[in-house]
């Protein structure tokens, strides 16, 4: 087998990095591809930074991590407000920097009702606008709220984020890399 | 009401599982229970059985050590474990089809039932109320989806229109569109198979639980399960987040809005000691 057979199997072999509630990961490695399923009322937050063509996804359950320290500490992505700064931390670890970094958000669905007392996936998507905004950063794309749940992937090699909605067989780009 | 006999009708087509079900809840519910009556119910299918002493003998029961015969698995993890484990074996192929009209795959009905009943589990433990017939409630809940979604396949068109512009939640469409909804057919089935009443309401009502009355409080776990699954990611399909909110749920369950949260927090940690939920979600 040449050497140029391998590097593109190489190329072909992705590695599948499957991200559950309330967890993150980061990743360097070109062939990865960090998924969650799941989202309902859940974000699903991507960072990547296209030069050091790294980047993370975090699956956040709840807004706040007042209601809960202890599980917040054992395991800080099940909350937006522990959850992102614990992103952005293990990627700084693979040299991404905060001014290069796109990011991307999706999940976050909400009940009909405008009175909604079950409206963990707005108070979600807000707690998770403020703290970026406090450190001046905002979002490349968002599919975000409506009546469903998503799936989300984020491709290390490109930055795409791809996007899955539930009922739907197909998948969609929700941020083109 | 002859639209609503002749998806009635169609129960024929649905698994004998769920009946058996109907006699073991009625065990449960006499007052000393042996539990040598339940090992005896289920002794006679040795699918089932098997299907049972492989879940005590998964690692995720943490048995000190294996089981090999029904007996043997009531004395290790107890009566009501074997209850529940019994309920959630037969029920699970019944449930693990895709339901194509309401854009549910294979397994996530199942899935979401799961989900379903184990958050209204908690909830049970948290109000003292009973935990079995709870969960059972809950596994059974979206039964009627099985009926309907054939009917479904054919106005994806105007579902989509009516919980979308229209701003109707899924079970308005279905009585529009198709002129039944599924929480009644469920009930409904439930009601012929001879499932005790409070359980037929509970699955009936579970959009609307004041109407279960005198079950509301059994409904509104019902309920309060279903939007837990829906919040965490378990509640698949064309627009299943068109559902009306019930506020008056926290009145007849005695909780506060703030207390969601930690039913999620604690219905996710209970998710992952699950036997029940072995493939990832998709």
């Amino acid at each position: 087998m040449t050497s140029t057979t391998l590097k593109s199997l190489a190329r072909e072999t992705k590695q599948r990095l499957i991200v559950g509630v309330g967890g993150l990961a980061v990743s360097n490695s070109r062939n990865a591809i960090l998924t969650t399923y799941s989202l309902g009322s859940c974000l699903g937050i991507t960072i990547y930074d296209p030069v050091v063509r790294a980047g993370g996804l975090l699956h956040a359950m709840l807004p706040n991590s007042n209601i809960n320290r202890e599980k917040a500490m054992e395991r800080p992505g099940m909350f937006v407000d522990t959850g992102v700064p614990a992103l952005f931390r293990a990627a700084y670890e693979l040299g991404v920097e905060t001014q290069r970094v796109q990011i991307c958000v999706a999940g976050g669905a909400q009940f009909m009702d405008k009175t909604a007392f079950f409206n963990i996936g707005q108070r979600n998507y807000r707690c998770f606008v403020d703290l970026i905004r406090e450190h001046g950063l905002s979002t490349r794309a968002e599919a975000v709220g409506g009546l469903v749940s998503r799936t989300i992937q984020l491709h290390l090699e490109t930055g795409e984020v791809r996007l899955k909605t539930s009922g739907q067989t197909r998948e969609t780009i929700l941020f083109g890399g | 009401m002859d639209t609503l006999d002749a998806y009635l009708n169609q129960i024929e087509t649905l698994p004998a599982a769920p009946r058996a079900l109907s006699q073991l809840m009625n065990l449960l519910g006499e007052d000393d229970v042996h539990a040598d009556s339940v090992v005896e119910l289920i002794t006679y299918d040795p699918g089932l059985t098997a299907k049972v002493l492989q879940c005590c003998n998964s690692a995720t029961m943490g048995l000190a050590q294996r089981v090999h015969n029904l007996p043997q698995a009531v004395a290790c993890v107890g009566f009501n474990e074997i209850y529940r484990i019994v309920t959630a074996v037969a029920l699970e192929s019944t449930l693990a089809g895709a339901q194509p009209g309401y854009g549910i795959a294979t397994g996530e009905l199942w899935q979401h039932s799961v989900v379903t009943a184990l958050a209204g589990r908690v909830l049970a433990q948290k109000l003292g109320s009973d935990e079995n017939l709870v969960f059972t409630a809950g596994l059974l809940h979206d039964l009627g989806k099985l009926i309907l979604s054939e009917a479904l396949e054919n106005a994806y068109g105007a579902l989509m229109e009516e919980t979308g512009p229209s701003g109707r939640s899924l079970l308005e469409a279905e009585r529009l569109i198709l002129g039944v909804e599924h929480a009644e057919i469920g009930g409904r089935i439930l009601a012929r198979w001879n499932f005790p009443e409070d359980l037929v309401g509970a699955v009936w009502h579970h959009h609307d639980p004041l109407q279960a009355c005198p079950h509301e409080q059994l409904a509104a776990c019902v309920y309060m399960g279903d939007m837990v699954a829906h919040s965490l990611g378990y509640g698949r399909g064309h627009q299943a987040f068109a559902v009306r909110d019930r506020s008056e749920v926290f009145d007849i369950l005695g909780i506060t809005a703030p207390e969601i949260e930690s039913l999620i927090l604690e219905t996710a940690a209970t998710l992952e000691e699950s036997v029940w939920l072995k493939a990832p979600a998709s």
